[in-house]
């Protein structure tokens, strides 16, 4: 079939989002069905791409207009997009059924669109081949996060889409005028023409722009000094909005990161700004570990925990080699995993049992036996015990660092896991050692998605060998530009 | 004052190191790599007369679909927040007998005159999203001037939805047609106006979607001003 048809992936989201106006009227209930029927035609549309990608070996070059690259805009969906291109659609079909049970608070309708449309900025910022169409997508994606975020209309929920708006917003601006320096420089917008120039640029201006571009992006990718916003957020949005969160939004900020960084590998002045990335991937760890270690609420103990996880994702990533790039991209995916039936069971008992704090979570085991197994799955998982897929990636991704001599940042980030550990057990510890209770009636199909993340983490951990392939496949995507310059069909402009 | 004197001396430090970087890239001189293709290929690859509408909705028109999202995620964002069962204006002063009169006589001035900007985006400078703003101060305007006035908000809303599915109909057709998603199938495959270059009836798609995009934008901010004004009243 014709590659271009992957175009659906950006508009299918987009028509369906427009169309939810037209069918309001007919009630919650459709308005909810309709969400998951549309992220339902999605994950088909990105098994699809999957399939082509994977079978053929070759990404798919979308041209939008039919204009060639740099003349119109593409999207590159090579191995990288093409992975997290399903995960991000799974993800939100998973949480679509959970918002049906999840969502009481008016006006559904526009949860639904800013739902969709979230998912659209995610999958646009992974899918791009353009450096502004990259600043387009990633402000859909913040501006209905901040929507989504105060969703709740409850004053900390307006405190945290605050923050969250305001640095989100400096840090867009940042991005922008990054991206204006190098289109100064070079005269082109398009990632694969900007690789080739890349080594041509002036070294001050290659340096000043790619640290106001990654200044940028490590608002959205919620790394150390601003990620203030992110523990708020998490905690203040309704729950499949917090899964959505940690399952792919911080990671198409990561991704963008990461792709923007190996683009510019020939600039002069880049081995300093990926030092910098490791110094601050690092501090994330250290510090997301220990704010999670003396948090009451079990949702906001994820939170940080979860950007713990992603500080570790973005070490990987700026390490500089195939090996920590591929590590960082199967750490990426884990996560997607772990953090989704984290977040997943810690929303629908906060749904249930009214509120997320500590407390509720006595007696889980009795009260809510498959809640509490799947969660206790996940965080054994996250811990790093062998037989669990956080295991393999958290091994690749302290060999890499190993293997790149930050023997400190090992050091540091295995102190940290310690941390992690004592957390998660107090946490486990609650849910079937404490507390008496009667049994409550669980909801099947929440029960089910649960079920199968939960397995999914057991099957990674039993067999990792095929995720691991894949990985390094999405990873060399990123690390290998030469190939992805060579992969693009830019036509001969001025060059 | 310590506060103030830091915030001064590293703002003036990040300033410096801007202005380093800025001196970097050079001033007046040719950098036109993409732009220069753009400026010999516009008129036989478009028919638009204005490259920046050509680059705008042609050559880079996934970037305006995104935009043109940005702004729906917006009002959308806005009337999610500010949703309450009951909401009506509640505004007490009526404007004076000269404004109420101007604004009605300026009204259809106004209205008309944003049609002409979007409608002529391939002409005239201007385009989409300048149109469907002027248009929006047209209600902007009978809201300031009368207290009860109030846009006929579900129809808007309808029309907002339409209009953006327009948008992305018109590039599925493209693909259809084209084989492309955006594909300007009015220009490069029917050939329609071709004669017609700097006239009306010209340059393909670009016309078409500035309507669609000059009613979404009017329509949108009309309802963002809408949902804005009006406050939440008891039972």
């Amino acid at each position: 079939m014709n590659g271009q048809y992957a175009s659906l992936l950006i508009a299918l989201p987009l028509i369906s989002a427009f169309f939810v106006p037209l069918i309001k009227g007919l009630g919650d209930r459709a308005v909810k069905y309709y969400l998951i029927l549309v992220t339902a035609v999605q994950v088909g549309i990105a098994g699809w791409v999957f399939r082509e990608v994977y079978s053929t070996g070759k990404p798919i070059i979308v041209m939008a207009g039919g204009w060639n690259p740099p003349v119109g805009i593409n999207l590159y969906i090579g191995h990288f997009a093409a992975l997290f291109v399903v995960i991000v659609a799974l993800a939100s079909f998973f949480m679509a059924i959970f918002s049906a049970k999840a969502i009481e608070t008016e006006p559904t309708d526009k949860y639904a669109m800013l739902f969709l449309l979230l998912m659209l900025g995610a999958t646009g910022m992974i899918a791009t081949g353009d450096i502004f169409n990259l600043f387009v997508f990633m402000e859909i994606t913040a501006i209905s996060a901040y929507a989504l975020t105060a969703y709740n209309k409850t004053g900390e929920a307006a405190e945290a889409s605050l923050k969250y708006m305001i640095l989100g917003g400096i840090g867009s601006s940042f991005f922008l005028v990054g991206v204006a320096l190098l289109y100064g420089a070079t005269g082109t917008l398009n990632m694969a023409q900007l690789a080739q120039l890349a080594g041509g640029i002036n070294a001050t201006v290659a340096q000043v722009s790619l640290a106001l571009i990654i200044f940028g992006l490590v608002v959205e990718a919620e790394l150390f000094p601003l990620n203030a916003w992110a523990p708020d957020a998490y905690q203040a949005a309704p729950h499949p909005i917090t899964v959505m969160f940690s399952a792919f939004v911080v990671k198409a900020g990561l991704y963008a990161m990461a792709r923007i960084l190996y683009i510019l590998s020939a600039a002069s002045g880049w081995a300093d700004i990926t030092k910098l990335l490791v110094i601050l991937g690092t501090l994330t760890v250290i510090v997301g570990e220990l704010s999670a270690l003396r948090q009451r609420d079990v949702k906001r103990m994820i939170a940080y925990s979860s950007i713990a996880q992603v500080g570790l994702i973005a070490v990987a990533l700026a390490l500089g080699t195939a090996d920590g790039v591929s590590a960082g991209v199967f750490h990426m995916v884990n996560h997607a995993i772990v953090k989704a039936l984290l977040f997943l069971a810690v929303g629908y008992v906060g749904i249930t049992l009214g509120g997320t704090a500590m407390e509720n979570f006595e007696g889980l085991g009795k009260r809510m036996p498959l809640t509490a197994f799947s969660m206790t799955v996940g965080a054994v998982a996250v811990m790093g015990i062998p037989l669990f897929n956080v295991f393999w990636s958290k091994v690749r991704i302290i060999l890499a660092a190993m293997g790149a001599n930050y023997t400190w940042v090992v050091a540091l980030v295995l102190a940290a896991s310690v941390v992690e550990a004592v957390y998660y057990i107090r946490l486990i510890h609650t849910m079937w050692f404490t507390g008496e209770g009667e049994r409550i009636h669980e909801n099947i199909a929440i029960g089910t998605i649960a079920l199968f993340l939960a397995l999914l983490i057991i099957f990674i951990g039993l067999y990792p060998d095929y995720f691991w392939t894949l990985s390094q496949k999405a990873g060399q995507d990123i690390f290998n530009v030469v190939q992805y310059v060579k992969n693009v069909p830019l036509m001969g402009v001025g060059s | 004052m310590l506060k103030r004197a830091l915030a001064i001396i590293s703002l003036l430090i990040i300033g410096y190191w801007l202005a380093q970087g800025l001196a970097g890239v050079p001033f007046g001189q040719d950098k036109m790599l993409v732009g220069q293709y753009y400026l010999n290929h516009v008129r036989e690859q478009t028919g638009a007369v204005n490259a920046v509408t050509a680059v705008v909705v042609n050559y880079r028109g996934f970037d305006t679909l995104g935009e043109v999202t940005v702004l729906f995620i917006a009002s959308t964002g806005v009337g999610a927040l500010l949703w309450r069962k009951k909401r009506e204006r509640t505004a007490k002063t009526e404007g004076s007998v000269v404004l109420k009169t101007g604004a009605e006589l300026l009204f259809p001035f106004i209205v008309l005159f944003g049609a002409y900007i979007f409608i002529h985006g391939h002409l005239t400078p201007g385009g989409g999203f300048p149109g469907g703003a002027t248009i929006a101060t047209a209600f902007l305007l009978l809201y300031m001037a009368f207290v009860g006035y109030e846009i006929p908000h579900r129809a808007f809303e309808k029309v907002e939805g339409v209009a953006g599915m327009g948008y992305v109909l018109v590039g599925l057709i493209g693909l259809a047609i084209g084989g492309y998603f955006l594909f300007d199938w009015i220009w490069l495959t029917w050939k329609w106006g071709a004669e017609n270059i700097g006239r009306l009836f010209s340059a393909g798609f670009i016309p078409v979607i500035y309507t669609l995009i000059g009613i979404k934008v009017g329509t949108e901010l009309s309802g963002i001003i809408d949902n804005m004004l009006k406050e939440e009243v008891g039972e």
